[in-house]
C-alpha cells in the first residue's frame, strides 16, 4: 500500500469538498459533539475518496476551513465517533485468532493487511470479491439522533434549508469505498459491488455495550430467539440476525417524538471501540454428472445402521469426497436425480447428479475437473464412473429436480418363470403398450413409508432370450419414474398388479436388477 | 482385451502413439454392445430353481395348532420388522372337501377390512393381541378363526381374500397371506423362540 498520498492529492480534494460542507460554526458543534471527521464528510454527501483517506483529523480540519494555517483547536474528542463508533476512524478491535486476545485497529491500510492475511492463509485462489458489511442497529439510531439533533437546532439557518443531508452517504457505503479499493490492492483481484462473487469477505461489527443499552430501551417485542444458532457464552460479539433484525423493525416504526423521549439527542460519546469479526466465505460450488454404479454391494447415499456400514462405501462418499478434495472445500452434499438400490447397478446413460461443495478453496477448472473425473474413474475397484462432469450453476439443483415425476426410466431385468418360456409369452408381454398397474407401498419398505395405492406406467417392455435356458430372460423395459420394479415382477404377494406373473399366469422371481438408461436432458 | 490381440496378429509394426490414444479412448467409451455383454448373466450362476421372493427377503416361521389343534398359522418377518400373517400349507381349513368358500373380516369387535391406516406413523392402526381374531375362514361345513399370532399394530390385511376366498386355496403362502403386522421389538423376542423354522414344521407336518 502506497504510503499516504502527496498532501497535494487530498488537500485539492479537501478544498473541493469545502462546498459541500456545512458552516464552521456547525462542524465545530459536531466535533464537540463527539463526531468524526468522517462521518462530518459523508452526511455532507462528499463522494471523493481521497477526502476519506485522508489523514486529516479534526483541528486541522478547522484549520483548513478557517483557512488559518497552524492553529491548534482545543476541541479533544475521544477517538471513537459517536455516531459509527469507529467504523469509519477506522477504529476497532480484532480478536487475532478467534477466542484469542484483541488487537486494535486503527487505520484503513492495517484493516485491509489483517483481511488479505486472512484470505490468503485460508490458501483461497480468487478472481473477485465481494465486501459484506454488518453494523450493528445502534448506529442507524445514532445517525437518527444526530439527524433530529442538527434539525432541532439549524433548521431555520438557510444552509440546512438548502437541502443539507439528502445526499449523504451510509457509514456502510463509506466503509466500503474506503477500503475496498486498498483490498484490491492487496488481493490483486476486483472488488465487485452487488454480491454476486461467490467470494463474500463479510465485516461483523458489534458494539455491546451502546447495544445492551438500545435493546432495553426499544418497547418489547424480541422475546429471546437468540438460542436459534446455538448460543455461545461470550455476550460480546452476538452471531445472531433475530435482535437486529426486530431492532430495525422497532426503529422504523417508532415516531421522532417517542425516539428524541427514550434515546439520547444527540448520541453520546462512547468510550471503546466496535469490537470486528472478520469471516470470509465462498458460495456453494456446484459439480455435476452422471454417475453409473458397477457394484451390487455399493449403496447410494452413505448407510450406517447400529454403527454398522451396510455395504462396502456408497456411491455419495466416492463422488463427493473426491470433489471436495480437489476443491478444497469444508464439506459436501450430493444430490441426485432419483436412486436405484443397493443391488441394483446403474449401467448405460448413468444417473444425474450434482455435488455442492461448501466454503471451496478453490473454484475448480476444467482441467482439475478432468483431475476429478481420472481419480473417480481409476481406482483400484471399478465400483462407481461418472461422465460430463462439470462446473454447473445454483439453477441445477432446480433443474434436476424439474419433471421428476414425469422422467421416463429404463431397465433390465434378469427374470425367472415357473415354467418354460414360449412364443405367445414374448407376443403378450411386448404388445404392451403404456400398460397402467397399481402397486401398493411394497412391504420392504411399508415400515418407512405411508400405506398407498400408486398407479404407473409401463411403457413398453422387451424380452431378450438367454441362451441354454429356457425359464430365465431379459426383461427390458421402460417405465415411469417412482416404479417398483422387483415387486413389478414378483408380485409383491399380489399387491403389485397386475404384475410379470400375472400376465403370463406362473410365478416370476427377479435376481438381478440394472438400470440403463436415466432419461434427463440437461446432464447430457 | 481380444480385439487387442486380432490387431497385433494382423499388424507388424507398432501402431503409432496417436492410434493407441484413439484405441484406449474408444474402449472407455463403453459401446453399446458392451452395455449387452454386460446385462447377460453367467450360465454358471443360474440356479435351476431361484429362491422365491418370500424366501429371500423374509425369515419364515411356523405355529402349528395355534389355539386350537390344526390351526396352523405362518408369520414372515421381514428384515424391516414386519410380519405377514397367513395360512399355513397343513391348516385344517385346507384339506376339506371344496376347500376355503369365503372369508369375512367382520369378528370381535370391529371388521378388520374396514380400518384406514395412514402415514408414516401408521396412525390410526388398531393394537391387537397374539390370539385376537383376524378374520374367519368359511370352508362347506366349518369355519375357522384366524388369529395375530403376534401382538402389533394391524397395517393392513388382504382384502382380496373377501371376493377371491379361493387366493387361499391356490397360494395361501404368497396371494393368499391374510395380513400385515406391525410388532414392537419387544413384542416379537417374546414369541420368537416358541416358533418352527420352515425345515422343522415340514419335518412335524410330514410334508414334501
Amino acid at each position: 500500500m502506497t504510503s499516504p498520498g502527496p498532501a497535494i492529492e487530498w488537500q485539492t480534494a479537501l478544498g473541493n469538498a469545502k462546498l459541500c460542507l456545512p458552516p464552521c460554526h456547525v462542524i465545530r458543534d459536531l466535533l464537540s459533539t463527539g463526531v468524526c471527521v468522517r462521518c462530518i464528510f459523508r452526511l455532507s454527501g462528499i463522494h471523493d475518496r481521497d477526502c476519506y483517506i485522508s489523514p486529516i483529523n479534526e483541528s486541522e480540519l478547522i484549520s483548513v476551513l478557517e483557512e488559518q494555517n497552524e492553529i491548534k483547536c482545543n476541541s479533544t474528542t475521544s477517538t471513537n465517533c459517536c455516531v459509527c463508533l469507529g467504523v469509519l476512524c477506522p477504529s476497532c478491535v480484532v480478536p487475532e485468532k478467534p477466542g484469542a486476545d484483541l488487537r486494535e485497529i486503527s487505520s484503513v491500510n492495517e484493516l485491509a493487511l489483517l483481511i488479505s492475511d486472512m484470505v490468503k492463509g485460508e490458501q483461497y485462489r480468487i478472481d473477485e470479491f465481494s465486501l459484506e458489511v454488518s453494523l450493528p442497529p445502534v448506529i442507524t439510531a445514532n445517525e437518527r439522533a444526530l439527524r433530529l439533533y442538527l434539525k432541532q437546532k439549524y433548521e431555520k439557518e438557510q444552509w440546512f434549508k438548502d437541502s443539507f443531508l439528502r445526499d449523504h452517504m451510509s457509514v456502510k457505503d463509506t466503509l466500503k469505498l474506503v477500503l475496498n479499493a486498498s483490498l484490491e490492492n492487496y488481493l490483486a483481484v476486483q472488488n465487485v459491488e452487488t454480491l454476486s462473487s461467490s467470494f463474500r469477505i463479510r465485516l461483523t461489527y458489534s458494539h455491546s455495550e451502546t447495544s445492551q443499552k438500545l435493546q432495553s430501551m426499544l418497547p418489547n417485542g424480541h422475546d429471546s430467539k437468540k438460542r436459534e444458532r446455538g448460543s455461545r457464552e461470550n455476550g460480546s460479539s452476538k452471531n445472531c440476525n433475530e435482535p437486529d433484525a426486530s431492532a430495525y423493525r422497532v426503529l422504523e416504526l417508532i415516531e421522532d417524538q417517542n425516539f428524541c423521549a427514550q434515546f439520547q439527542v444527540p448520541p453520546g460519546k462512547v468510550d471503546k471501540p466496535c469490537q470486528l469479526v472478520v469471516a470470509c466465505c465462498r458460495t456453494p460450488t456446484y459439480i455435476g454428472g452422471r454417475y453409473l454404479k458397477y457394484s451390487r454391494n455399493v449403496s447410494q447415499s452413505r448407510w450406517i445402521i447400529d454403527d454398522e456400514r451396510m455395504g462396502e462405501t456408497s456411491v455419495e462418499e466416492i463422488i463427493g469426497e473426491n470433489v471436495r478434495q480437489i476443491c478444497q472445500g469444508d464439506g459436501y452434499k450430493f444430490h441426485s436425480a432419483g436412486r436405484e438400490d443397493i443391488d441394483v447397478r446403474m449401467l448405460g446413460s448413468g444417473r444425474p447428479f450434482l455435488v455442492e461443495v461448501s466454503n471451496s478453496r478453490i473454484v475448480p477448472s476444467s482441467t482439475e475437473i478432468e483431475q476429478i473425473s481420472d481419480k473417480i474413474n481409476h481406482t483400484d475397484k471399478k465400483l462407481v464412473g461418472v461422465k460430463n462432469l462439470k462446473l454447473v450453476g445454483a439453477e441445477a439443483w432446480d433443474l434436476m429436480r424439474e419433471g421428476e415425476a414425469e422422467k421416463q426410466k429404463q431397465y433390465a431385468a434378469l427374470v425367472w418363470i415357473s415354467r418354460p418360456l414360449n412364443v405367445d409369452d414374448v407376443c403378450n408381454l411386448t404388445s404392451l403398450k403404456d400398460m397402467e398397474i397399481s402397486q401398493k407401498t411394497p412391504i420392504r419398505v411399508l415400515h418407512r413409508r405411508s400405506p398407498l395405492e400408486r398407479s404407473k406406467v409401463i411403457h413398453w417392455m422387451k424380452i431378450e432370450k438367454v441362451e441354454g435356458t429356457t425359464q430365465y430372460f431379459l426383461l427390458h423395459l421402460c417405465t415411469q419414474a417412482g416404479t417398483y420394479i422387483k415387486e413389478f415382477v414378483h408380485g409383491d404377494l399380489g399387491r403389485t398388479h397386475p404384475s410379470i406373473g400375472s400376465i403370463l399366469g406362473c410365478r416370476a422371481e427377479i435376481l438381478q436388477l440394472d438400470v440403463t438408461d436415466v432419461k434427463m436432458d440437461y446432464f447430457d | 482385451m481380444a480385439e487387442n490381440a486380432e490387431r497385433s496378429e494382423e499388424t507388424l509394426y507398432k501402431p503409432s502413439p496417436k492410434s493407441i490414444e484413439r484405441e484406449k479412448q474408444a474402449m472407455e467409451e463403453e459401446p453399446i454392445e458392451d452395455l449387452s455383454s454386460l446385462l447377460l448373466p453367467n450360465l454358471n450362476d443360474l440356479p435351476q430353481n431361484p429362491p422365491t421372493a418370500v424366501e429371500f427377503n423374509f425369515s419364515r416361521y411356523f405355529l402349528p395348532d395355534f389355539t386350537k389343534p390344526g390351526h396352523d398359522q405362518y408369520i414372515y418377518r421381514h428384515a424391516n420388522g414386519l410380519c405377514v400373517i397367513g395360512l399355513a400349507q397343513a391348516h385344517v381349513a385346507l384339506k376339506e372337501e371344496g376347500g376355503v368358500t369365503a372369508v369375512d373380516f367382520n369378528v370381535g369387535k370391529s371388521d378388520r377390512s374396514e380400518l384406514k391406516v395412514t402415514g408414516k406413523r401408521k396412525r390410526n392402526a388398531q393394537h391387537f393381541e397374539s390370539n385376537s381374531a383376524l378374520c374367519k375362514v368359511c370352508t362347506n361345513d366349518n369355519f375357522y378363526i384366524v388369529r395375530c399370532c403376534v401382538k402389533g399394530s394391524l397395517l393392513e390385511v388382504n382384502d382380496r381374500l373377501i371376493k377371491q376366498p379361493g387366493l387361499l386355496n391356490s397360494s395361501a403362502d404368497r396371494e393368499g397371506y391374510v395380513a400385515i403386522i406391525m410388532p414392537k421389538q419387544g413384542d416379537w423376542l417374546k414369541i420368537k423362540d416358541s416358533l418352527l423354522s420352515y425345515e422343522d414344521y415340514v419335518k412335524l407336518r410330514g410334508l414334501l
